[in-house]
């Protein structure tokens, strides 16, 4: 099973455009038990993703909590050890790279944390924060570096004076801006988003989510979006890829996603999305039961649990994720 | 700007006030600790100006030399607070005493905080087989029979090194298990925030990660452990020397003068030779004591005072 859906998608299209390729991501959490903290079992948060990244797209990710897309994110980024799989960035393998050559590679791909109270060094001034990036690669004269810094806060919105500050002088949607000025500093290719507006207010949001979208512009970049909220990857994504229980289900683009969901999963997600309309209002697919652990998920298709449609069939075999229509992959025994 | 964003709705104030400066400005306002500055600042001073202020000045063998003519003087208008079972002056001694005590205080605190940073900071941070062997070896450390283990080399090394650093380097080597816990516990709390991560994605080593974004932000913990240590550690070498086993006895310290106190006739007649040293092992103590408490105060954001 671990071959056949890489074959499918990205191995025809593997080219020059594509800014990232994983195959066959695996990262799990090993569990300790017994008296001599033996390796007892592992929680598979991601098991076994494929996807591939175009230069100066966006590509969202979306599944609910727990559903390893933060954990996704951090692995692409090798801020955690993948456990199988290959992560091909610009063309280098990252997966096995580490020490100083790893600290070299990540200047190109930087990340977006979600908590903005807690991913701003509470004891940096904000210049420094913002700073720090270039100085970890580059000796600059501090005049110049000054002033780009200040560049930087005002291209985020920020007025030139925050960079006196100290994080805990500004708001949530002030700070997550100090943070994407941080990962702006190093011009990086590609940007991973976790979860950037889940933490703010629904009216800072869209300007956050505005900002972005605007440097995506001005500045060329790539993003990994990562995001609960349907609406938000909607507004943000090129191309979304939908997890569930460390499982990419479905692949497709915004307008086919949103339109056409082929996935029960993904359908029944859909149907969530609140509906201002009454006159439009859909009838709501609600799924029974929990998520089941991914330290012992089910047999054959990980959704077979909770799947309205479930078949015997679903039980024994995990469907690979396969191209049923151009661009859009769905991995479900019903459209194979 | 050719984005779309608003700009930022509030405008905080002009200059931005670090942690630092918050915590400085609560502490300047605690009274009690403010007194205790100035008290421990002018024992300081005044220890420090031994040479100069002491009314008996001579250069330190004299301070150490017996005088029998001089033996068991109450206090009068020559000697402010008499002299000793050995004809010494108190109040020279008490100066010069204060010196030593300070000074190994002070010595032995740095080593110590020094040590339990780096291992705390080093076993907290990277974690997993190298945190629990770092941990087993300061389990270790801290189940020496500290005592036994001065006295014997204490008893060892004797006349082969200066005594006072001997007891400098081996309650430094001894005493630094307890800051590694408490730096290790407070390393593994703050790692968990996603500011670690970002600072390892922007490309810092591990060693400027800790140095520079974890440490700064444990520092208000390693400055009140630093406090508290200072005030224990005077009290350590002040016990030692009072049984003997601390600094060499012909160098006066606090605890090598409350030694007199001993004789039950020092101790019920001649209160002047053991109450100088007594008093100011207290006060300095007590001070140092509030001070930490001040710094605890002010460096935790919950408090109120």
């Amino acid at each position: 099973m671990t071959t056949m859906h890489e074959t499918t998608h990205t191995s025809d299209n593997m080219s020059e455009d594509n800014l990232l390729e994983i195959k066959n991501l695996k990262t799990y959490y090993p569990i300790y038990g017994g008296f001599f903290k033996r390796v007892v079992g592992n929680v598979k948060a991601v098991d076994d993703i494929s996807f591939a990244i175009k230069r100066g797209e966006t590509m969202g990710l979306v599944g609910e909590s727990g559903c390893g897309k933060s954990t996704a994110g951090r692995t692409i980024l090798r801020l955690m050890k993948p456990t199988d799989g290959q992560i091909i960035f610009d063309g280098q393998d990252i997966t096995k790279l580490s020490g100083s050559k790893l600290q070299q590679a990540r200047r190109d791909f930087q990340m977006v944390f979600q908590d903005p109270y807690a991913s701003l060094n509470p004891t940096q001034m904000v210049g420094n924060i913002i700073a720090e990036p270039i100085l970890n690669y580059e000796k600059r004269n501090k005049k110049e570096l000054k002033a780009y810094v200040k560049s930087l806060l005002l291209k985020v919105g920020l007025p030139e004076e925050a960079y006196y500050k100290y994080a805990h002088e500004f708001s949530g949607g002030q700070r997550q801006r100090i943070g994407i000025a941080r990962t702006l500093a190093l011009n990086p290719k590609l940007i991973v988003a976790d979860e950037p507006v889940s933490a703010l207010d629904v009216s800072v949001q869209s300007q956050v989510l505005n900002l972005l979208k605007s440097l995506q512009k001005e500045f060329g970049l790539t993003y990994l979006f990562i995001a609960h909220d349907l609406s938000v990857v909607k507004h943000m994504s090129d191309r979304i890829g939908v997890m569930y229980l460390g499982n990419l289900v479905e692949i497709a683009a915004n307008k086919d996603l949103y339109q056409e969901p082929l996935h029960p999963y993904t359908q029944a997600l859909i149907s969530a999305i609140p509906e201002p309309n009454p006159m439009l209002r859909k009838e709501r697919i609600v799924l029974k039961g929990d998520v089941p652990s991914p330290a012992n998920p089910p047999t054959g298709c990980p959704f077979h649990t909770r799947c309205p449609v479930a078949m015997d069939i679903c039980a024994e075999r995990k469907p690979p994720l396969k191209e049923v229509r151009p661009g859009h992959f769905v991995a479900c025994v019903l459209h194979e | 700007m050719t984005m779309n964003t608003t700009p930022v709705e509030e405008k905080p104030p002009v200059k931005g006030l670090s942690p630092w400066g918050m915590a400085r400005k609560k502490f300047l306002k605690n009274k009690l600790a403010m007194i205790s500055s100035f008290f421990l600042a002018a024992v300081i001073i005044l220890s420090l100006l031994a040479p100069v202020l002491a009314p008996h000045i001579s250069p330190i063998p004299d301070i150490e030399k017996v005088n029998i003519s001089k033996m068991n003087i109450t206090p009068n208008g020559e000697h402010l607070l008499g002299t000793d079972k050995s004809g010494r002056d108190v109040l020279t001694r008490l100066l010069y005493g204060g010196r030593v005590s300070l000074l190994v205080g002070f010595s032995a605190t740095l080593i110590v905080i020094f040590l339990g940073t780096l291992v705390g900071s080093i076993a907290g941070f990277f974690g997993g087989r190298v945190d629990s062997l770092l941990m087993r070896f300061t389990d270790f450390v801290l189940n020496f029979p500290f005592l036994v283990f001065v006295i014997v080399l204490n008893t060892i090394l004797h006349g082969k090194v200066d005594g006072l650093w001997v007891l400098i380097g081996l309650i430094g080597l001894l005493s630094w298990g307890g800051v590694a816990r408490i730096v290790r516990s407070k390393i593994l709390a703050e790692k968990e925030n996603e500011y670690v991560l970002a600072a390892i994605s922007i490309g810092c080593s591990p060693a400027k990660v800790i140095a520079k974004h974890l440490l700064p932000n444990v520092m208000s913990t390693i400055i009140v452990q630093a406090t508290l240590l200072f005030a224990g550690l005077i009290i350590a070498e002040s016990g030692l020397s009072y049984l003997g086993f601390g600094v060499p006895q012909k160098t006066p310290s606090w605890g090598n003068m409350l030694a007199f106190a001993n004789e039950p006739d020092v101790l019920q007649g001649k209160p002047w030779m053991w109450m100088p040293p007594a008093l100011a092992i207290t006060f300095t103590i007590l001070s140092i004591n509030f001070i930490g408490e001040g710094l605890k105060d002010a460096m935790n954001p919950k408090s109120t005072r």
